[in-house]
């Protein structure tokens, strides 16, 4: 007899309860407004969409779905018909399960500001919920609760209703770090700039700032003989206002079209075209005797015979695209602009903010780009190599940035092909001639011959289905592979649906989830894989949590609905999710760079709640 | 999907929901944390001289009722529990009105609780747990107490008088709820079992018997 068998296994449960401090929450059913959550979107009409997902084994009432706007004036919704549930004790009454989908038409709706949503439901097993009040935001599509029930109010002094009109500051989505910022957007504008710029002048030291260093490195050393300080200053000045401008285009393009810009240009197309650009360049700086392309194309991209007119066009050509390309990274302040751009629709501020942003990162590449070019040589043939070893930089640059896109065999081919390239031109076929050996001199030809080496085994030994790479610890390690990097069991998502059916799996298991947005061309999510889900203690604690990736290397339709279902501006982000409601436990997203000690703190709070 | 179904083809699904369904009522301490916390101490739900009581009131087992008068579930397990209560004999009742599910049903609890006054708190309540649906109005409500006897013009004039006082017990109602979790009604107090949806007779009878069954132990 199965239950009987129920019923001594739960009071068995039940007697284990009572011997161990529990709190009455413990076994609380999931919190009423988890079990219906609410979705809101602008319909292609422009009216509103509202969206319910009801856990299983809950229903919404049809009747008790309710649109008003600010002052109280009731809104027409327009509701499926729903399911009879005739019951002698409810009567008729038409509910939903599982899914329901209630429009407002565009006439229908106030043209700014607030509306309230108010549904009702309850659960098959046997309770009511009280009516929930959602306030959304018809710009930004935010929700945020409505006023504190309190069924009373109306019994005494009729209280109006005065919950807090739903500022930025409100939005559900409060990372890490976002509501400070945030708060700092809407102050004086002048504490805000200065703030946007001490802050950008912080992100300069972080990894994914890095790659600027050599991209102006090798601007500078295209003047050549013509580089002094003042020719530096200029330069480095023309890269950073370029790169500040990059920046602030980024908050008009949130402002447009609510996406980030810099996620959007994670496309093999994007990315193809700069890794050209900086080829071209690469080419035009040792080109002209090694590789000799048309003198009209090295003239133009070289701007000019001397290398030395137009090339502050070029240096801000650069500094646009690589702030908008090259360093894709999302960080606390990028992330609260833009989502205060796209919510609060304030332009002005959401760009100048961003543009301090980008000014205070430009700093240390201003002091580099002045201070750096008094000391470089001014002549000699010292002058030529620098040239080269920075096309050299340039093409890994090209090959790293295309990286983000190509396969990984693909990758290996080309860093091959690089290794080659560097030992050829180092000379390293000379160690093969009876002179070299003759000569008894010791010169760059050995780490040529090196490279040469090392370029054949990675060209042949990436070829598909060449198990050469395995062969090699130190290239196997190189791959990417999430689980061997963390030791953490990852199921990685790239959809709603996907991500759907990963969080019913991680509900069976009853832990929290984590949901870790991630991208190949991500490096500061590669930084947080090693040094913090790398982390021992770390892995430990991540025995008590689901891990579900949810991969933004292919910027889609897809991947921009799992991103705005969770109000994410980019990777890496971090968010746990109560795995019964599917909601976002407070206080525990992450955005940007994390160490572990922050991150154990955020597991625990995502476990104790 | 009735439990019965349940049981032959989701066992663990229905384990679990009766898991969380029922859990212990410890959180509730003897002693308020703070001094504003004085009316959700255990002592306080289950011994609110306000709140209306039935059943023995030298009983063993107390069972606290939170309740809503448009609540289906609530008025599907009312003559399941009156019935417990009646055939067991040894329980006591403290009936919790709390009304969260609509403005009617605030009006509801009013009147009922101003029928207190004239000793016919169980009546009105019956009257009311007895209309059938989800969507009773306050004029639906008020004629089916008017049906079942009571002296309206007493009922208004205590109303009217001891309308604070009603208010009184009907915040801290709200408040008691809130400190043991409720999320939705019904919720019943079992002894030391906190049962978050409504029971049938069954069910009733068996959380009544582990309630007993863990006091004993204690």
């Amino acid at each position: 007899m199965p239950r009987i068998h129920l019923h001594r296994v739960v009071l068995f449960l039940l007697a284990l309860f009572t011997c161990v401090p529990v709190s009455a929450q413990s076994g609380n059913p999931p919190p009423a407004d988890q079990v219906f959550s609410l979705t809101p979107s602008r319909s292609t009409e422009g009216g509103l969409q509202l969206d319910w997902r009801i856990a299983p084994g809950d229903y919404l009432y049809r009747d008790k779905i309710a649109v008003k706007t600010d002052t109280g004036e009731t809104v027409a919704v327009t509701t499926p018909p729903g399911q009879i549930k005739d019951d002698p004790t409810f009567g008729a009454t038409e509910i939903y399960h599982d899914h329901v989908q209630a429009d407002v038409a565009a006439a229908d709706l106030p043209a700014t500001g607030q509306v309230v949503i108010i549904y009702q439901g309850c659960a098959e097993r046997g309770i009511c919920y009280p009516p929930f009040r959602k306030r959304i935001d018809l710009a930004a599509m935010t929700v945020t609760n409505g006023a504190a029930a309190d069924p009373l109010q109306d019994i005494e002094a009729a209280v109006p209703d005065q919950s807090p009109v739903g500022s930025p500051a409100n939005v559900s989505a409060s990372g890490d770090g976002i509501p400070a910022t945030t708060r700092l957007l809407s102050g004086h504008v002048l504490a805000m700039l200065a703030a946007f710029f001490g802050f950008g002048l912080l992100l300069s030291f972080t990894p994914c700032f890095f790659p600027m260093i050599p991209i102006l490195s090798g601007i500078l050393a295209r003047s050549g003989e013509h580089l002094s300080a003042k020719r530096g200053f200029v330069l480095s000045a023309a890269y950073v206002l370029a790169m500040a401008l990059a920046y602030a285009a980024l908050g008009v393009a949130a402002a447009w079209s609510g996406q980030n810009l810099q996620i959007a240009l994670q496309t093999p197309l994007a990315l193809g075209a700069i890794s050209l650009v900086f080829v071209a360049l690469a080419l035009s700086m040792f080109g002209l005797y090694d590789l000799q392309l048309p003198a009209r194309w090295i003239g133009r991209l070289s701007g000019g015979a001397a290398g030395n007119r137009g090339s502050i066009g070029g240096a801000a050509l650069l500094g646009f695209g690589s702030a908008l390309i090259v360093g894709p990274c999302v960080t606390p302040p990028l992330a609260a602009a833009l989502l205060y751009v796209a919510q609060a629709g304030d332009l002005a501020r959401g760009a100048s903010a961003l543009f301090a942003l980008g000014l205070g990162m430009g700093v240390p590449l201003l002091a580099f780009g002045t201070f750096g070019a008094g000391l470089l040589p001014k002549s000699g043939p010292w002058l030529v190599r620098i040239k080269h070893v920075f096309g050299l930089v340039f093409i890994a640059m090209a090959v790293w940035m295309l990286s983000r896109v190509t396969p990984e065999w693909l990758t290996f081919e080309l860093w091959g092909a690089c290794l080659i390239g560097l030992g050829l031109y180092l000379g390293a076929t000379s160690v093969l001639s009876k002179k070299f050996w003759c000569n008894c001199r010791v010169g760059p030809e050995i780490p040529g011959a090196i490279a040469l080496v090392c370029g054949a085994l990675l060209l042949f030994g990436s070829i598909p289905g060449n198990d050469l790479l395995h062969a090699l610890p130190i290239l196997d390690s190189c791959k990417t592979n999430d689980e061997a990097a963390t030791g953490i069991d990852v199921q990685t998502v790239t959809s709603l649906a996907t991500f759907d059916a990963a969080m019913a799996t991680a509900r069976a298991t009853g832990k929290p989830v984590l949901l870790d947005f991630s991208a190949n061309w991500c490096v500061e999510c590669k930084i947080i894989d090693r040094s913090v889900l790398g982390n021992k203690t770390v892995r430990e604690r991540m025995r008590d949590v689901v891990l579900i990736r949810a991969d933004m290397t292919d910027y889609n339709d897809d991947s921009r609905a799992l991103m705005q279902r969770f109000n994410v501006v980019g990777p890496p982000t971090m968010i746990f999710l109560d795995a019964q409601a599917g909601q976002e436990i407070p206080e525990t997203r992450t955005v940007g760079p994390v160490d572990a000690d922050t991150f154990i703190g955020k597991i625990a709070s995502a476990r104790g709640s | 999907m009735t439990a019965v179904t349940m049981l032959t083809s989701q066992p663990a699904v229905l384990l679990r929901r009766i898991l969380i369904s029922i859990a212990l009522f410890a959180a509730v301490g003897s002693q308020p944390a703070r001094a504003e916390d004085a009316d959700t101490t255990r002592d306080a739900i289950l011994n609110d001289p306000a709140a209306p009581i039935a059943g023995n009131p030298e009983g063993d087992v107390t069972i606290v009722a939170f309740f809503d008068y448009n609540c289906p579930f609530c008025k599907k397990a009312e003559p399941d529990l009156e019935r417990v209560v009646k055939a067991d004999g040894k329980i006591r009742l403290v009936y919790k009105d709390w009304p969260i599910l609509s403005e009617a049903s605030i009006r509801g609890a009013q009147l009922v609780l101003a029928a207190k006054y004239q000793g016919k708190y169980d009546v009105a309540h019956q009257a009311l747990m007895n209309i059938p649906g989800t969507k009773i109005s306050a004029e639906q409500m008020r004629e089916a107490i008017k049906a079942s006897g009571i002296d309206m013009d007493r009922m208004d004039a205590d109303l009217a008088a001891r309308a604070d006082e009603i208010t009184a017990l009907l915040r801290r109602n709200l408040a008691q709820a809130d400190a043991i979790g409720l999320q939705g009604t019904p919720g019943y107090l079992i002894g030391q079992y906190k049962v978050t949806s409504a029971l049938n007779y069954n069910g009733f009878k068996r959380a009544v018997a582990d309630a007993r069954a863990l006091a004993a132990k204690r």
